[in-house]
């Protein structure tokens, strides 16, 4: 009786998933059906009906600016407007920074001699193309160990074995995914409106220490062999500086639930791969002639720096 | 001001302790007394 009350609650959090995600690509105007970026600079409108071409060919009718910045206007060198009238293409004269949202204003749109009001149109990246380069931005292209130089007390400590490297990779995942997730929460519905951001960082060491416990204390009784595996790996995760790293990051940028989810996750999956990489050499290592005085951390200290190297090559990638 | 933070920081700090002591109620594992006795009689150097 349990497996299919568990089937369906799996199926509710996915339906309440992609609503959120239809949800977050609505634009803000009842005439306005749809808003996206085309080529690497222009932007494409499409309304719900035809509109006026003299009003939509005048390139005055609009303004746009990233959302960061609303000083600074976008320069628009042309607009077109589709053979049914629906769809008006904004040429800009310097390509687009899709990464950041932009803002369009469609002053009084006309459609059939009415007007219909003007319109603030928000033009993001297909959303959930944006979730996926946060979790792969923090998991390679800003792996927090290589690029960041995060957490490496713990990183040289557990890399000896792979097996104990893995293990530590997933325990860290688990706790920093409830402590990222716990630390958003408290930030942005507890701290912000009190006013108390410069607590921040205390009120998130405690709750990294929080998520610690808890996990330990529930998997003691739950999963007593996981428990074991992962040993003294468990307290260990609280001494990681990515852990408290992420939570204030989180509250710089913003984030909503989605990116805090993403952000953590490639955050933990990237520590894991960092790790798993790291012991896979240094067990290779342990057969080679390395010279006395480069013996044991030493060396993986070069080690690290190679792989650092090596990943730099990931530097200034962008998904979608 | 201060004394709303206070207050706030008070609040979720309890909430957190008791949710703890709850779950360390509810998950209890109970250990061998007789584990704690041994190692206390071990010479315990290492």
């Amino acid at each position: 009786m349990k497996i299919p009350g568990r089937k369906y609650l799996l199926l509710n959090i996915l339906v309440i998933f992609s609503l959120f995600l239809i949800g977050g690509c609505k634009p803000e105007h009842r005439f306005v059906k749809k808003t996206a970026f085309k080529d690497t600079n222009k932007i494409v409108i499409e309304f719900a009906g035809p509109v006026d071409e003299a009003w939509a060919k005048n390139r005055s009718s609009y303004t746009a600016c990233e959302k960061p910045d609303p000083d600074i206007r976008l320069k628009i060198i042309d607009v077109s407007l589709s053979a049914d009238k629906k769809k008006a293409t904004l040429v800009f004269a310097d390509d687009l920074n899709k990464n950041q949202p932009h803002v369009v204003t469609a002053t009084q749109i006309s459609s059939e001699g009415k007007s219909l009001g003007t319109a603030i149109l928000n033009v993001k990246k297909f959303y959930l193309g944006y979730l996926f380069s946060i979790l792969i931005g923090a998991m390679i292209i800003n792996n927090f160990v290589f690029t960041k130089y995060l957490g490496l007390c713990v990183f040289f400590g557990v890399s000896q074995k792979k097996s104990t490297a893995v293990g530590m990779g997933i325990t860290f995942t688990l706790v920093i995914v409830v402590s990222a997730m716990m630390s958003w929460f408290i930030y942005q519905f507890v701290l912000q409106p009190y006013r108390l951001d410069f607590l921040q960082i205390v009120v998130f060491i405690g709750l990294v220490s929080l998520s610690v416990q808890a996990v330990d204390t529930v998997l003691r009784k739950v999963n007593p062999l996981l428990f074991k595996a992962f040993g003294v790996y468990l307290v260990l995760v609280i001494a990681n500086c990515i852990i408290i790293a992420v939570p204030l990051i989180l509250a710089d940028n913003a984030y909503n639930a989605w990116e805090s989810l993403m952000l953590s996750l490639g955050a933990g999956l990237g520590f894991l791969i960092a790790l798993f990489l790291m012991s896979s050499v240094r067990e290779r290592l342990e057969l080679a002639n390395v010279p006395p005085t480069y013996r044991g951390l030493p060396i993986a200290f070069v080690l690290a720096g190679l792989f650092a190297l090596s990943f730099l090559g990931f530097s200034g990638m962008s998904i979608f | 001001m201060a004394l709303i933070g206070l207050a706030v920081l008070g609040c979720i700090g309890l909430f957190f302790g008791i949710g703890l002591a709850l779950a360390a109620h509810k998950f209890a594992v109970e250990a061998n007394p007789k584990v704690e006795e041994v190692l206390e009689v071990l010479a315990g150097a290492q």
